[in-house]
């Protein structure tokens, strides 16, 4: 085996180039996540929150372990014990901000300052953490990014979304892809990725373009509503301060639709930037990975598992987190160039690299 | 390969750190487990006890991993248990996530154990933060807040300085009663604007009542009293706090549980616990009226003033409302019969 693989090596620059398109696949059922789930919430309830650490180490290994490349799972290695005690670290930091931000009022400006850098740093150990405690095929994955990454992906890129009212929404995006992206490592090879702005604006613009539609859709429905509602709209018995009433109703009412509304852009962009960001990963400079989401698909079945989970006071969660996983990792997908064994045992060459240290610290995660 | 062995399970074994594996099987022999090649040749082992096998998951991937770094994977995770029950172990936890009628036990744990801290352990923790909240909190919170009433929609006063007075007089006959005495408080008129007829407390004392409201009375200036009678009420009872710290242990105890939820549903939920809070609410309003017809009461004054804003609610605005699970308000005509008996109760007693 090793041999026929040292032969290809040398075959393969020669000859043209095979390329194999592999896709990804999620082999877990919400039947088995159902009891995974419920056990680990009723868990962390009754140790007021302790158990969490290891109910998501349970959660993760079983999501991690049910996507699958070339035949073999993925693989999750954090213990509850790290977990535990990064969320401890970030507990005890959020208690002494809040107790000094109340004491000494004054001192505010340099804990924002101070947050400016510790948020930063902390998402970029989580990735680490969270590279590390990862592996496929027996090896592990490595994250290089720094603080400073860290800072200019998440902090800056966020806070020119906002004051841009979410025009540079896409360059936030592109910087988060970058950062995550490119600082990543397997087997001591790196990922590189490169988000281009114009699928990402495009994204963005159809789910700004669907929300305006649904929203005069809904505006509609409700001016034709409110018209057979005798009172409000009828000039005659119009009365100012029947607004007093109809306020509330309307604030809700508005309140809620900016919401949903929000919700739709915000999940059909999503959609758009996972496409983005996987389709211009590449590993190892050749390996080219693609995603195939369909934006609108991706929204309607976000949505109607949100609905489902809401309507059976959270019990199909389990079922909707295993639809969602099957969806993505169904239309996740990477071309490899030359063969598999190839790539895989130049990986195993440089694996050592990376190991030894990777327990040692706290595991601070962040949900990305 | 003469001593009795007995095979576990079959799988791959992969070399540490190695992306490499080898189809092979997993042996006890000896009281040493062993992951051995398709000719028997031995790849790694290593006593029961040194060996790391990973806990079931779902159906996901068994490890057994070995002390030299090296590790055996196997799907065939029966196999795995039925070996580990033999040695005495037993995976509870994965006992109980099988999807057996007896996960219906499970479900209805969880479930009666979220209703009791939504019920009991919620409403203690509130009370524990309020108790050990510094009084510069809701300072910092009136001082911001007013601030930003004042520069978006307030406007200065513009009753005459002898309705004023008037009505301070009254908030000071009343005031001394209340729990944090007369320096506790302070008394404000602005220019309502969008805000119209209206009066309200911020926490740390802070009363505003508005021009619209007080023209909306007319000459009832004993009702402006009880008005700010059952505003006092709310400081008093520390109803703002309580408020707050109730919408942040909800959503704490969400999220809590919401590395299960999604995030989506979180947001939802989050927002739904804003929603219940309004429930909340509306029985921190009766108690606000409650207070109200006390400190009326006790500074000698008519109890039942404050009623008499509701009479002219629904008369001139013609709220005829009943409560519903959208209002934070009850009802008008449900409050001010509150209001009555509560007073009538209160004459009852006295005499």
């Amino acid at each position: 085996m090793v041999v026929a693989e040292t032969a290809s090596i040398q075959a393969a620059p020669a000859r043209g180039v095979s390329r194999d398109f592999h896709s990804f696949s999620f082999t877990g059922s919400g039947k088995e996540y159902f009891g995974i789930w419920i056990v680990n919430v009723f868990l962390t309830i009754v140790t007021l929150g302790i158990y969490s650490a290891w109910a998501k180490v349970r959660r993760n290994r079983y999501f991690y372990g049910s996507t699958v490349l070339l035949g073999r799972a993925f693989e999750y290695h954090a213990k509850g014990k790290q977990i535990l005690i990064g969320r401890v670290i970030v507990f005890g930091y959020l208690i002494a901000y809040n107790l000094l931000l109340t004491f000494v009022p004054i001192v505010g400006i340099v804990l924002v300052l101070l947050s400016l850098f510790f948020v930063p740093w902390l998402v970029a150990r989580g990735l680490r953490f969270n590279a590390r405690v990862t592996s496929y095929r027996n090896v592990r994955f490595d994250f290089v990014g720094t603080t400073g990454g860290a800072f200019k992906a998440f902090i800056l890129g966020g806070f020119l979304s906002v004051i841009t009212l979410g025009l540079l929404t896409p360059l936030a995006s592109r910087w988060v892809g970058r950062y995550v992206g490119s600082n990543m490592r397997f087997g001591g090879k790196a990922f590189d990725t490169n988000p281009a702005f114009g699928p990402l604006y495009r994204g963005l613009f159809l789910g700004v373009g669907l929300a305006l539609v649904v929203a005069l859709v809904v505006l509609a429905i409700v001016m034709g509503t409110l018209r057979m509602a005798p009172g409000l709209f009828n000039p005659p018995a119009f009365n100012p301060s029947d607004i007093q009433i109809w306020q509330w109703v309307i604030v809700v009412a508005g309140y809620l639709a900016t919401a949903c509304l929000y919700g739709i852009v915000a999940l059909f962009y999503s959609a758009a930037v996972r496409n983005a960001v996987w389709r211009s990963t590449v590993f190892d400079g050749k390996h080219r990975f693609s995603s195939r989401l369909s934006r609108g698909r991706y929204t309607l079945i976000a949505i109607s598992n949100l609905l489902a989970t809401i309507l059976t006071l959270g019990l199909l969660r389990p079922w909707a987190a295993v639809r969602m996983a099957r969806y993505k990792w169904t239309l996740t997908g990477v071309t490899v160039v030359g063969a598999v064994g190839t790539l895989m045992s130049e990986i195993e060459a440089q694996s050592s690299a990376v190991g030894a240290e990777f327990m040692d610290f706290e595991g601070f995660d962040f949900g990305f | 390969m003469a001593s009795s062995s007995t095979e576990i399970a079959r799988g791959e074994w992969h070399p540490a750190g190695s992306s490499h594996s080898v189809p092979s099987r997993l042996v006890e022999e000896g009281g040493s487990l062993k992951a051995l090649d398709g000719s028997s040749t031995e790849l790694a082992s290593g006593v029961f006890a040194a060996v790391d096998i990973s806990d079931r998951v779902g159906a996901i991937p068994r490890r057994v991993e070995f002390a030299d770094g090296s590790l055996f994977e196997t799907p065939d995770n029966e196999a795995v248990d039925r070996f580990l029950k033999l040695k005495g172990r037993v995976d509870h936890i994965h006992e109980w996530e099988r999807f057996r009628p007896r996960l219906i036990a499970v479900v209805a744990a969880t479930m009666l154990c979220g209703i009791a801290i939504y019920r009991y352990a919620v409403p203690a923790l509130v009370e524990v933060a309020v108790l050990v909240t510094p009084p510069i909190v809701p300072q910092i919170m009136s001082t911001s807040t007013m601030e930003t009433m004042d520069r978006t929609v307030f406007n200065h006063t513009q009753l005459t300085d002898e309705r004023q007075n008037r009505i301070r007089e009254g908030f000071r006959a009343i005031v001394t009663f209340s729990n944090r005495g007369e320096g506790g408080y302070t008394l404000n008129f602005r220019k309502g604007g969008v805000i119209g007829p209206n009066a309200f407390a911020l926490p740390d004392g802070t009363l505003v009542v508005t021009d619209e409201l007080i023209e909306l009375a007319g000459d009832d200036t004993e009702m402006i009293v009880g008005i700010l009678a059952h505003e006092i009420g709310h400081v008093d009872l520390e109803h703002s706090l309580r408020q707050i710290y109730r919408a942040a242990g909800v959503a704490g105890l969400i999220m809590m549980i919401g590395g299960d939820i999604g995030s989506g549903a979180e947001d939802i939920l989050v927002q739904g616990a804003g929603l219940l809070s309004l429930s909340y609410s509306r029985g921190a309003e009766s108690a606000a009226d409650r207070h109200s017809v006390e400190l009326m009461q006790k500074a000698g004054r008519d109890p039942t003033a404050a009623a008499r804003f509701f009479d002219l609610l629904e008369e001139k605005l013609g709220d005829h409302g009943d409560t519903s699970i959208l209002s934070t308000h009850p009802g008008t005509p449900e409050r001010r019969k509150a209001i009555l008996d509560y007073a009538a109760e209160l004459r009852a007693k006295a005499q």
